[in-house]
C-alpha cells in the first residue's frame, strides 16, 4: 500500500523539478531587462550587461576580466567601435567586452532601468544632458584618483574640457570628444535652387530668405525641423540669456517674447513649406542619420553637431558645415561642448580596467585610427596633431569648423538639470500646438514657462 | 518536502497524499506566480507611496503621489480621457463587427474553416510590434493610405497619424481589425442557440430583424457579457500601438494611460509616481468590472433561468 501512495508523489516531485529547471535555464533574463528599451534600435549583441567573470581584484593583471560597455550611435559607430573593442582585446588578451550598443532613443531609459537593478555597465557613454542626474544620484565613480595616479593620462587634454566632466567637484565623466552645434548644408540643393551657399556671418533673416527660396524654387525642404531645446538654447543665448537658471531650479530667461519670436519664425517656415510639419518630421526622424533629408538631397540644411558630416561621409561626401545663423546685434550663442563622455559605474568591480580602456581610447594612435573622429574632435592635442596628417575632407572640415565656431562662442552653460527630459518634451509640445494652429505663440510661451518651472521645481527636491 | 517524502508513508492517509501530489505539481506555477506577480505587485504598491527615481533608494512620501495625480497632473486626465474614448469607441465597434462576421460565418458555406482562419489571423498577430510598425507605415506620411487618397485627387499635407484629430482613429481601427478572437467566441455562442427557437419564431411569422433582436441577442447575452469584460479590460491596457505608431502624439491625442505611465517611470525617472498611476488604473478597471457584474442580472440571460425575461 505504501508503494501505491509514494510513487505518485515522487513522480510529481520529479516532474515539478524538471519543469522548473527547464523554465529557469530557457530564458536568459533578457526579456525583462529589455522591456524598457525595446523600441531602441540595437545591433548584434543585445545581451544582459553587468555580468563580470573576473574576480574583482583590480591589481592582478592576468586575471581575465569582462567589461560591459554601452554606447549610443548609428550603425557606422557600432561597427567601428566593435572593431575597437576587438583590437583592445588583442592587445590585452585578459580583457574581453560585453557590448550593448543602441540608438539614442531609449538609451537613457534603458540605463535608468539598469541603474534600478544595480546593473549599470562598467563603461557608460554619457551625455552632458544626463551627467548631472546620474552623477548626483551617486551612480558614477569619481575618476580623479585615477588621474592623480596617472592611470588616466589627461596631460594633453585642455583643462576646460576636462572640467566639463566635473559635477559637484567629482570627475564623473571623461570627455572623449568635443564638438559644437553646426549647420550641415547640402551644396547641391542650394545650387539647384539658385541660392548662394551660407557663410559664417549669415543672419537669421538671410537664413529665412534662403530657406524660403529653396522651397519656392525646388519644392524641397529648406531646413529640417528646428524645434528642439538645443537649438532654442542657442537662440536664447544669442539674446544674452540662458535657458535654465544656474542652479537648474527654473527657466533662466524672463522675457517670453524670446520664445514667441522663435515660434513665429518656425511657424512661418512651416507654413511656406520650407520646414517640415511635426508629422513629416516624425516620419524621417526614425531613420538613421545616414538617411536624413539633408543627406539625401531633400533638404538644404540641418542643425546638428559638428561631427555630422563625418558620420554621413559614406552616404554623401559633399556635405559642408557652417555656423548657425547670427542674430543681428545679438551675442555669441555658440558653445564648445564635450561631445560625449565615458563614465564608469560606481557599482563596477573593474574600475581600474575600465579606466585603462578609456585612457587607451583617448590617447592611443591606433585606437584613433579606427575612431577617425566619428564621435567628434579628439580631446588629446597629440592625437589631433597626429590625425592632421591623414584627415579625410570631412574630418578636416570638422577640425576647421571648431576653430571658426570658437570665434562665435561664449562659455558653456552648466549641465542640464534633472527633469530636463520632461521639460524638453513640454517645449516641443508647446511649439507643436502652435504648428497645429491650436494656440497662439504667446499662450504657448506662457504655458511652457508655467509647466517647465513646475517640473524643475519638483525635480530640484 | 524531500524529507517528508523520504519518511515511510504508512501512517499517511490517502487523501493527504493526494493533496501532496497536487501541491507538488502545482509548485512550478505557484512559485512563478509568487515571484513574477505577487512580489512585484507588493513592491509596486510600496513604491506608489514613495519618491523613487530608480537611481537611488526610494523615499517615503505618503499619499503625495496620489494627490499630485488627481490635482496637479494634466497628463493624467488627458490620458484618462484618451483611454476612455478608445475603450468606449473601439470595444462596441469591435464586438459589433465580430458579431456581424460571426453570424455570416454561422452558415453552411463552403470553405467555412478557411474564412474563419483568415478572419482570426489579425487578432493573433495584431497586438505585436511588427503590425504596429506596418500600421505606422500604411497611415504615415509616405504610406499607402496617403497615396490612395492622392490617387483619387485628395491631397493633404498631414497624414492620418500626424493629424491630432485622426490619429486616435487609426489606432481604434487597429483594435477593431483584431476582432477575430471575439468573433470565434461569438461563433461558439451562436452555435449553442437551439434552432427550435428559430423554427417556432418562423412559424409565428417573425421576420429576420425580430428573430435577431428577440432570439439571437438575448440568448447571446452571456457571451456578450464575457466579451465585453474581456475587451474592456484589455482596452484599458493598450500600450504597444500607442508607443510604436504615434508615441502619444500628436499633441497627446493618443496618450494612452499605460503609455503615460511608462514614460513617467522610465523617461522622467519617476517610478514612485508611476506605480501610483498603476494602482489607480487597477482601481478604475475594477470599478468598471464591478459595475458590469452588478448590472448583469438585469440584462444577461442564462440558460438556467426559466423562460427568460
Amino acid at each position: 500500500m505504501t508503494k501505491r501512495l509514494r510513487l505518485p508523489t515522487i513522480m510529481a516531485f520529479l516532474l515539478s523539478v524538471m519543469i522548473m529547471i527547464s523554465a529557469c535555464s530557457g530564458g536568459t533574463g533578457n526579456s525583462g531587462a529589455n522591456g524598457a528599451g525595446s523600441a531602441s534600435t540595437s545591433s548584434k549583441q543585445e545581451t544582459s550587461s553587468g555580468t563580470n567573470a573576473g574576480s574583482g581584484n583590480d591589481n592582478s593583471d592576468p586575471e581575465p576580466v569582462k567589461l560591459s560597455i554601452a554606447w549610443w550611435g548609428s550603425q557606422t559607430r557600432h561597427d567601428y567601435t566593435q572593431k575597437l573593442l576587438d583590437l583592445y582585446t588583442e592587445l590585452n588578451p585578459y580583457v574581453t567586452f560585453e557590448a550593448t550598443p543602441s540608438g539614442w532613443d531609449g538609451y537613457f531609459d534603458k540605463l535608468s532601468a539598469q541603474a534600478a537593478g544595480g546593473k549599470l555597465p562598467d563603461i557608460i557613454q554619457m551625455d552632458y544632458q544626463y551627467i548631472a542626474t546620474f552623477s548626483n544620484n551617486d551612480l558614477l565613480a569619481d575618476l580623479q584618483p585615477f588621474v592623480d595616479n596617472q592611470t588616466l593620462d589627461l596631460g594633453r587634454v585642455d583643462e576646460n574640457i576636462v572640467g566639463s566632466g566635473r559635477v559637484n567637484g567629482e570627475l564623473t565623466g571623461i570627455a572623449i570628444s568635443s564638438t559644437a552645434m553646426a549647420v550641415t548644408y547640402n551644396p547641391d540643393v542650394f545650387a539647384n535652387a539658385g541660392v548662394e551657399a551660407p557663410i559664417p556671418e549669415w543672419t537669421w533673416e538671410q537664413f529665412i530668405d534662403a530657406m524660403t527660396r529653396i522651397a519656392d524654387n525646388t519644392g524641397k525642404l529648406g531646413t529640417e525641423s528646428l524645434i528642439d531645446t538645443q537649438t532654442f538654447s542657442y537662440w536664447v543665448r544669442q539674446h544674452g540669456q540662458h535657458l535654465f537658471k544656474e542652479d537648474g531650479s527654473a527657466l533662466g530667461y524672463e522675457d517670453d517674447a524670446i520664445m514667441v519670436e522663435f515660434i513665429n519664425m518656425v511657424k512661418s517656415l512651416q507654413d511656406n513649406k520650407s520646414m517640415p510639419t511635426p508629422d513629416e518630421r516624425a516620419q524621417y526622424e526614425s531613420r538613421g542619420k545616414e538617411a536624413m533629408p539633408v543627406v539625401t538631397g531633400d533638404a538644404g540644411v540641418r542643425f546638428d553637431w559638428a561631427n555630422f558630416t563625418v558620420i554621413t561621409a559614406g552616404s554623401n561626401p559633399n556635405l559642408k558645415l557652417v555656423t548657425p545663423p547670427l542674430k543681428g546685434g545679438g551675442e555669441n550663442g555658440l558653445w564648445i561642448k564635450p561631445g560625449m563622455f565615458f563614465s564608469v559605474a560606481e557599482s563596477s568591480n573593474h574600475k581600474e580596467e575600465a579606466v585603462k580602456f578609456i585612457n587607451w581610447f583617448i590617447n592611443s594612435k591606433e585606437a584613433n585610427d579606427i575612431i577617425a573622429a566619428e564621435r567628434g574632435i579628439p580631446v588629446s592635442s597629440e592625437i589631433r596633431d597626429y590625425l592632421k596628417t591623414s584627415l579625410t575632407p570631412q574630418q578636416q572640415d570638422m577640425f576647421d569648423y571648431l576653430n571658426v565656431a570658437l570665434q562665435y562662442s561664449s562659455p558653456i552653460d552648466p549641465p542640464e538639470p534633472s527633469g530636463f527630459a520632461e521639460v524638453s518634451k513640454e517645449f516641443i509640445d508647446a511649439v507643436n500646438k502652435v504648428m497645429y494652429d491650436q494656440i497662439s505663440p504667446e499662450e504657448a510661451a506662457q504655458n511652457f514657462r508655467k509647466v517647465a518651472n513646475q517640473i524643475l521645481e519638483r525635480n530640484a527636491n | 518536502m524531500k524529507t517528508i517524502l523520504m519518511k515511510p508513508m504508512l501512517k499517511r492517509s490517502r487523501k493527504e497524499n493526494e493533496n501532496l501530489v497536487g501541491y507538488t505539481l502545482l509548485a512550478p506555477w505557484l512559485i512563478g506566480f509568487l515571484v513574477i506577480f505577487v512580489v512585484p505587485m507588493a513592491a509596486s504598491l510600496y513604491y506608489s507611496f514613495t519618491n523613487y527615481n530608480m537611481l537611488r533608494a526610494p523615499r517615503f512620501v505618503g499619499l503625495d503621489n496620489y494627490v499630485r495625480m488627481f490635482t496637479q497632473d494634466d497628463s493624467f486626465w488627458i490620458s484618462l480621457r484618451v483611454t476612455f474614448f478608445y475603450v468606449l469607441v473601439m470595444v462596441p465597434l469591435r464586438l459589433a463587427f465580430a458579431l456581424f462576421i460571426a453570424m455570416l460565418l454561422n452558415t453552411r458555406r463552403k470553405f467555412l474553416g478557411l474564412y474563419r482562419t483568415f478572419y482570426y489571423i489579425p487578432s493573433i498577430v495584431g497586438g505585436s510590434v511588427a503590425v504596429s510598425i506596418v500600421w505606422k507605415q500604411i497611415f504615415g506620411n509616405d504610406g499607402v493610405a496617403m497615396s490612395l487618397l492622392a490617387a483619387i485627387g485628395i491631397e493633404q499635407r498631414l497624414s492620418f497619424i500626424g493629424n491630432p484629430d485622426t490619429a486616435i482613429w487609426t489606432i481604434i481601427l487597429l483594435g477593431v481589425w483584431q476582432f477575430g478572437s471575439s468573433m470565434l467566441i461569438f461563433l461558439a455562442g451562436l452555435k449553442q442557440i437551439p434552432s427550435s427557437l428559430y423554427e417556432s419564431a418562423l412559424i409565428d411569422g417573425a421576420n429576420a430583424w425580430s428573430r435577431f433582436w428577440r432570439i439571437t441577442i438575448p440568448m447571446l447575452t452571456p457571451v456578450i457579457f464575457f466579451n465585453l469584460i474581456l475587451q474592456i479590460i484589455n482596452g484599458f491596457r493598450v500600450f504597444t500601438e500607442g508607443f510604436i505608431i504615434t508615441d502619444g502624439g500628436p499633441l497627446d491625442s493618443t496618450l494612452f494611460y499605460v503609455l503615460n505611465l511608462y514614460r513617467r517611470a522610465f523617461t522622467y525617472f519617476e517610478m514612485g509616481y508611476s506605480s501610483a498611476m498603476a494602482w489607480a488604473l487597477v482601481a478604475i478597471i475594477a470599478f468598471f468590472t464591478l459595475i458590469l457584474f452588478k448590472t448583469q442580472s438585469s440584462w444577461v440571460h442564462y440558460e438556467s433561468k426559466e423562460g427568460g425575461r
